[in-house]
């Protein structure tokens, strides 16, 4: 590497150029795109490019995690998604003139502001002279994981206890996460699974969902009657007939 | 070798910080316990009806959050989980209400019926997998927990918004409530970002300190930044209040979901959002005592543990430490601020002599804490101003659009924002008393707790009344309520009671409530003089005139329209239980005022030790 170092000072540069290309290129690819299917791909490449930027900047975790959770998660699902439902209607999707003005406006006024904040703070510029300096990262990915189980390290180094201070371990989010996961997951199967309407158990439920989707038939009829027939169980709890109440 | 044993100690420093969190942890790891009971039970037996599982859990939680703790004496701030929460009066208060608030709501579910025996399982680890996240955000106190636990509380949520299948506006809602809390946290998280990068901490007291020093010396550049940091934060707590102008879903959601899910969202959502509110403009605000005398709970431990190890040392380490606290200048406040705590925390376990000797070392931290929160004068300001704004247009706004509403769920969502505007109108005068005079700025906070206990009450009644008369008449339009007191007094006499006090009418406790901010908005105006406080003050009772309106043309219709016969399918007389129900819950709308001084005394024990 500090052959490749000295023979051609700029081979940083010069990856960042090609990641920031791809990623910008691509994300333009998504927008511009009417393919549903193609978008998702695009999709990947762009993520993953930005993976390859933040292992540029030295951060290999965040850009381990880019690739495993976005890349190799995420999108994965989507695109099998995507397959799965992307019927003749669905496949491509027009956007309209009006949409795209309303979007460039917000979208780019949104990006003037962060472009702005992201140069305000002098601390966050490059340094002019830091150019032809040696960039070596630093390992982090084991401070990481210690600090995963609640232990900083890194406050061992630290001058003051005041800086030390800010440095929480990070154990009970990591714990609690896994809650939060499984509520979402029993929340996600709750969307998925399909209830016959019959089954409301007691009465009194059965007449709460009764008035519930009597409303709705008031509000939308046509609707209502197809959700209506959909359904094996007879005349059971049929929101057209609010007088049968099992 | 040394590295090693340093390694050691904070493994038992962490060992001994977690003991201790999670005993003051008990509510939430009770919620855990009971998510996981909800998918075992099921497991074993599907005859079970997991309301009665669900309300015991709610009940232990509610026992294990201990609110008569607040009664017995004032609770000290302290940090949990190597400060990533914090536990005080009011972690405690919000808690409590949480968990009052969820037994209240799992009775009133069994009884309206919706979620039926089936999907009862489900519905319930999502509403405690939600209070988990609403309890969180109430003890918060690093900004990676702000956004884990905003993200805890709303994902689920949204998932309730769709509780009912099959009906078309409920999927609509839910899919729109998703979407807007995807951006709105993806915004919130950026600011975040911009916050945490800018002053290289995520832990709010340490953040604090960080700004103190920053803002005096910052640029354009950096000011600049400082504020879209906020305006973007607030993006996401706005969203969660249904500010405007980030409102858009509550009405929809609100007219979608069903009334239930309503009163779920409408106060326990805004009870726990309105408390992150206050830990964030107080936590950015102002710099804690304690951060000055106290560092990290870790090193705090650590420092015990060494001292209860090598007590023979004692002597000459007291001394050196109390010279370097004389000879320290006001430049090294980090490594001086770090000693008296030590030589307090000595002095606790040693002799009453050597106390008396380190008060007078205590007193250079109160004049830090001075140059400090003087240093953060231009953020106190900035937040108090942003969000007066929010209160501003938010109140204004939802009491406006609640003018043309037909539907009662979609009025009430109005009625939910234009709330949530009053309640912020507490933050600005907090804002603006902090560091100059703290017991006006106890009195703000506690205010708004006043004002989210009397809350709590209204709308979980108003949406009980809503989905009992939904069951019994199978309309949420206005229109349909037409000369329902004829057939259902109590019902609508009770519904009567509740929009009066929303209103903030004497005696009922709306007024009580409404009282108390306003009051704290004049003695903020009185002596801060800031003009943005006779703004919030004028808004805020031109807008209890505006509301008097709408909430009245319900009640006029409900007690002098003409019944419409061919709306009223089903006329059964309301069941008893149901009468109970809205009785019990309305009680407090009429009676609170007899015992009001039990109510402020809970929310000024709560707020005691907030504002140090």
């Amino acid at each position: 590497m500090d052959l490749l170092a000295v023979a051609w000072p700029y081979w940083h540069q010069f990856f960042f150029i090609i990641f920031a290309t791809i990623a910008i290129g691509f994300g333009f690819g998504v927008l511009l795109s009417k393919n549903v299917v193609r978008m998702a791909f695009y999709l990947v490449l762009s993520l993953g490019s930005t993976a390859g930027l933040f292992f540029l900047a030295g951060a290999e975790f965040v850009g381990a995690m880019q690739l495993m959770i976005y890349v190799g998660g995420t999108l994965v699902l989507l695109i099998f998604g995507v397959m799965l439902t992307a019927q003749k209607d669905f496949i491509n999707m027009d956007t309209h003139t009006q949409d795209w003005i309303l979007a460039t406006i917000v979208g780019g006024s949104l990006l003037m502001v962060l472009l702005f904040g992201a140069f305000g703070a002098e601390d966050w510029r490059t340094p002019q002279d830091i150019n032809d300096a040696h960039v070596s990262a630093t390992k982090e990915a084991t401070p990481l994981g210690l600090a995963l189980t609640g232990i900083r390290v890194d406050t061992l180094g630290e001058s003051t206890d005041a800086v030390a201070d800010g440095k929480s371990g990070y154990l009970m989010p990591f714990i609690i996460v896994s809650f939060h996961l499984l509520v979402v997951l029993i929340g996600a199967a709750y969307m998925a699974r399909t209830k016959k309407l019959s089954h409301a158990t007691d009465d009194k439920s059965s007449r709460a969902k009764l008035m519930l989707f009597k409303m709705e038939h008031e509000e939308e009829p046509l609707e209502e009657a197809k959700y209506v027939v959909t359904h094996k169980g007879k005349s059971a709890l049929n929101p057209l007939d609010p007088n049968d109440e099992n | 070798m040394e590295s090693t044993t340093d390694f050691y100690n904070l493994i038992d420093a962490l060992k001994a910080d977690s003991a201790n969190s999670l005993g003051l942890f008990m509510p939430e790891i009770t919620l855990c316990v009971f998510i996981a009971l909800f998918l075992a039970v099921r497991l074993v037996t599907t005859k079970l009806d997991l309301f009665w599982v669900a309300l015991a859990g709610a009940l232990v939680g509610l026992i294990s959050s201990n609110p008569l703790q607040l009664c017995e004496g004032s609770v000290e701030s302290e940090e949990l989980f190597t400060g990533l929460l914090v536990h005080d009066g009011l972690t405690i208060a919000i808690r409590s209400i949480l968990m009052l608030f969820l037994v209240l709501f799992l009775i009133f579910t069994k009884i309206s019926g919706v979620p039926d025996k089936e999907d009862g399982a489900d519905v319930y680890s999502l509403v405690f997998g939600s209070t988990l996240g609403m309890c969180l955000m109430a003890s918060a106190n690093h900004l990676l927990i702000v956004f884990l636990a905003i993200e805890m509380a709303g994902v689920p949520s949204y998932v309730l918004a769709g509780l009912i299948k099959g009906r078309k506006r409920g999927s609509e809602s839910a899919l729109k409530y998703a979407i807007y809390g995807a951006g709105a946290a993806g915004v919130m998280l950026y600011g975040i970002s911009l916050l945490v990068g800018l002053s290289g901490t995520a832990h709010l007291p340490t953040m604090a300190l960080e700004l103190a020093q920053i803002i005096p010396q910052a640029g354009l550049g950096e000011q600049a930044v400082l504020c879209l940091a906020a305006v973007m934060i607030s993006v996401g707590i706005a969203f969660k209040l249904s500010a405007v102008p980030f409102h858009f879903w509550a009405p929809d959601v609100f007219h979608g979901a069903c009334a239930e899910v309503n009163a779920f969202l409408s106060v326990a959502s805004k009870a726990a959002a309105l408390a992150l509110l206050l830990r964030l403009a107080v936590g950015l605000g102002s710099v804690p005592l304690s951060e000055i005398e106290a560092p990290q709970a870790i090193q705090q431990t650590v420092e015990a543990h060494q001292e209860t190890v090598q007590t023979d040392l004692l002597p000459t380490h007291l001394v050196s430490l109390e010279d370097e606290a004389v000879s320290g200048s006001d430049e090294d406040i980090e490594v001086q601020s770090s000693e008296p705590v030590e030589a307090e925390a000595v002095a606790d376990t040693e002799s009453p002599t050597t106390e008396a000797e380190v008060v007078e070392a205590v007193d250079p931290r109160l004049e830090i804490k001075q140059g400090h929160d003087e240093a953060l004068s231009p953020v106190r300001n900035f937040i108090g101003l942003l969000v007066a704004f929010f209160a501003v247009i938010t109140a204004t706004f939802g009491n406006l659009a609640a003018y043309g509403q037909k539907n009662i769920k979609r009025l009430l969502a109005y009625s939910t924002i234009a709330h949530a505007g009053y309640m912020m109108m507490a933050v600005t005068p907090l804002m603006m008393m902090l560091g100059t005079d703290n017991n006006g700025a106890e009195q703000a906070a506690s205010a708004l707790i006043q004002y989210i206990v009397v809350y709590v009450f209204l709308n979980l009644g108003a949406f009980a009344i809503i989905a009992f008369l939904r069951n019994y008449v199978g309309s949420e339009e206005i229109e349909d309520y037409s000369g329902m007191v004829k057939s259902r007094p109590v019902l609508v006499i009770c519904l009567a009671l509740i929009f009066f006090s929303l209103v903030g009418l004497p005696p009922l406790s709306g007024f009580l409530g409404k009282f108390a901010i306003f009051a704290s908005l004049a003695d903020g105006y009185s002596t801060a003089g800031s003009s943005a406080l006779l703004v919030l003050l004028i808004a805020g009772g031109l807008n209890t005139a505006i509301s008097l309106f709408y909430y009245l043309g319900v009640i006029k219709t409900m007690v002098m329209g003409e019944p419409d016969e061919s709306h009223h399918l089903g006329d059964r007389p309301v069941g008893r239980i149901e009468m109970a129900y809205v009785l019990v819950v309305s009680i407090p709308t009429v009676f609170l005022i007899v015992c009001w001084q039990w109510v402020a005394g809970f929310a000024d024990e709560a707020v005691k030790h907030f504002i140090s």
